[in-house]
């Protein structure tokens, strides 16, 4: 729907003299929302109650189900296991460099594109294509992108003769080969926000700016970014929260190997989970990750979507 | 504001750079495309071929060999009907949240909470949870359980119903309420000033969340993974079934990955406009 057919007038005056909320209108409003909530709260709770249960019980799946109650147990193994820290420090890596990268490529990308004056619909277009891709599907393929003997960009590599690593198989490298598929998924992500940012800033100061001849780059630091730090916030931040749940690109890019090196915290959870059978251990670890996303995502995200959602509505 | 001139070397220098980063960003999937119709031979060489006879064979050999009629089945019979009910359940939610603000916005961030739990955190327990209803003579008669379509098509809608809401609220906080006014005061009753007013007025709205959680559910991987194994397969997860022994079978590879990944790309132009939008809960209008 477009911009235009919302009004921008005449709201408040339409707001003084809307009847007053009476208890239909409240008891209407519930009712509307009353089915999403029954399945938001049934299924969504009920499986985290579930889990809680399990990570406080001995719970191996391949020996004799669940059984009794351990107490804190399961959580006591978790802050001694090694594997446990170490997929956390990987984890973070990754989540650190991938997301690093994509928002200064992405934000370079934005600016480049924002001064387009040609087929910026069509530049759009293609940017955005590999958003649509299974990570899955297109990481699989990937995996043949990045094969040592007929894979593309080992041959790329060759002709400009540079070294040709071994880029799933190599424990230096093989993290970076993730981090590269993510970054080539995701920055177009970060560029088209940014952009949206970038073109949805209002015209007069920047106007103002080159009457008083402001360099390039003073209005850049003075004026664009500092009108750009809360989208360029919200979109890190969004990010942010998906790296650290990265699964499927390490599922079927490297499976965690070679060894462990890729082994992210959400990859060593479905090992311990659905190849090792030890419920209780994985349901412990996932109540501590999913505790420590949702503080983090509450506190950092909240308030950065209420500030849009109170910008929104206001206009 | 820009007058029609000559490119100067610095615009030059920008398309040069845009194109390069274009050809990273389209290359994957072109290849991709690419290989699904080269012949066997064609794929497994060095240096590789950039000309050789197209074949359908891949193609043949995924629908045949690997039973992939059935994910691609399964994947449309999921997708859409998840999608339909996210799109009932949500456009309910999303109007009275928007329209009444009930909660005061806390039960939307709450909402808005469950959407951030990692994946890998909530399916053990589905697992079990379907496993167990699986066993029970309900989940017999509702065809719940695992392997089953209906598996994945309560797991998707759950998935889906927050990120539905937020964006559909969004665009409900589009819509004119004095135009809502004027329909109450001819008459209309609440509902009907919903279904003869909003509704219509939100569909393009509407549609667009519809169509991402489409593409959501497509190219969902994780749960299809863990709770099908082979009846309910999905694309996104079968493509791993070219897998052997004797080692990866590219070619079908490759041609079932490009019916995975086509009808999303067309998905994705059609929404272009909307995308920044949907991407960011509907906080960013692009």
């Amino acid at each position: 729907m477009s911009e235009a057919t919302a009004s921008k007038e005449g709201l408040p005056a339409a707001e003084r003299t809307r009847p007053t909320k009476s208890m239909s209108d409240r008891w209407f409003s519930i009712l509307l929302i009353t089915p999403a909530m029954i399945i938001i709260v049934f299924f969504a709770l009920f499986p985290l109650g579930y889990a809680v249960d399990l990570s406080f019980r001995y719970a191996d799946l391949t020996r004799r189900g669940i059984q009794e109650f351990v107490g804190l147990n399961n959580y006591r193994y978790v802050l001694f296991d090694k594997p446990f820290w170490r997929s956390l420090q990987i984890t973070v890596t990754f989540a650190f460099f991938a997301v690093v990268i994509e928002m200064l490529l992405g934000i370079f990308i934005a600016f480049l594109i924002n001064g387009v004056r040609v087929a910026k619909g069509l530049i759009r277009s293609l940017l955005i294509l590999p958003l649509a891709t299974a990570p899955a599907v297109t990481g699989l393929f990937w995996r043949y992108l990045y094969d040592t003997q007929f894979g593309l960009y080992n041959y790329f590599l060759g002709l400009v003769d540079w070294a040709q690593p071994n880029w799933l198989g190599d424990i230096s490298i093989a993290l970076w080969a993730v981090i590269i598929f993510d970054v080539w998924q995701w920055t177009p992500f970060v560029a088209l926000i940014v952009l949206a940012g970038l073109q949805s800033l209002p015209r007069e100061p920047f106007e103002a700016a080159e009457l008083d001849g402001a360099s390039y780059f003073r209005v850049l630091r003075r004026l664009t970014f500092p009108m750009l730090m809360p989208v360029i916030f919200l979109v890190g931040v969004l990010r942010a929260i998906d790296a650290l749940r990265l699964y499927d690109s390490v599922a079927v890019l490297t499976r965690g190997g070679p060894g462990t090196a890729t082994e992210t915290m959400t990859y060593y959870l479905y090992r311990n989970g659905l190849q090792f059978f030890r419920m209780d251990y994985a349901s412990a670890m996932a109540l501590l990750f999913l505790y420590a996303l949702v503080v983090a995502s509450g506190f950092a995200l909240r308030p950065l979507l209420a500030r849009f959602a109170q910008r929104a509505g206001a206009r | 504001m820009l007058q029609q001139r000559n490119a100067t070397p610095l615009e030059v220098l920008r398309y040069g750079i845009i194109l390069v980063i274009l050809l990273c960003t389209v290359f994957p999937i072109a290849w991709m495309i690419i290989t699904s119709f080269k012949p066997p031979d064609d794929i497994m060489v060095m240096p590789p071929r950039f000309s050789f006879q197209p074949t359908l064979d891949n193609y043949l050999y995924a629908i045949q060999k690997a039973n992939f009629a059935l994910f691609i089945w399964n994947t449309i019979l999921v997708s859409t009907t998840s999608t339909i009910f996210v799109v009932i359940l949500a456009s309910l939610a999303a109007y009275s949240f928007a329209r009444y603000n009930v909660g005061e916005g806390h039960i939307l961030f709450f909402i808005l909470t469950t959407k951030m739990f990692p994946a890998i955190a909530v399916v053990l327990p589905y697992f079990i949870i379907f496993r167990d209803i699986g066993n029970t003579a309900v989940g017999q008669a509702l065809g719940i359980g695992l392997d089953k379509p209906m598996a994945l098509i309560i797991s998707y809608t759950i998935f889906n119903l927050p990120f539905a809401i937020w964006l559909m609220v969004s665009f409900f906080q589009d819509i004119s309420r004095e135009l809502e006014d004027s329909a109450r005061l001819d008459g209309y009753n609440r509902l009907q000033v919903l279904a003869r007013v909003v509704l219509p007025l939100a569909a393009p709205g509407i549609s667009v969340a519809a169509i991402f959680c489409l593409i959501f559910s497509w190219n969902e991987f994780l749960f299809a993974y863990i709770l099908t194994r082979d009846a309910a397969r999905t694309i996104t997860v079968g493509v791993e079934s070219f897998f052997t022994l004797r080692g990866i079978l590219w070619g079908p590879v490759a041609a079932a990955a490009t019916i995975s990944v086509v009808p999303m790309l067309i998905f994705v132009l059609v929404l272009q406009r909307y995308m920044v939008r949907g991407l960011t809960f509907g906080a960013v209008r692009g």
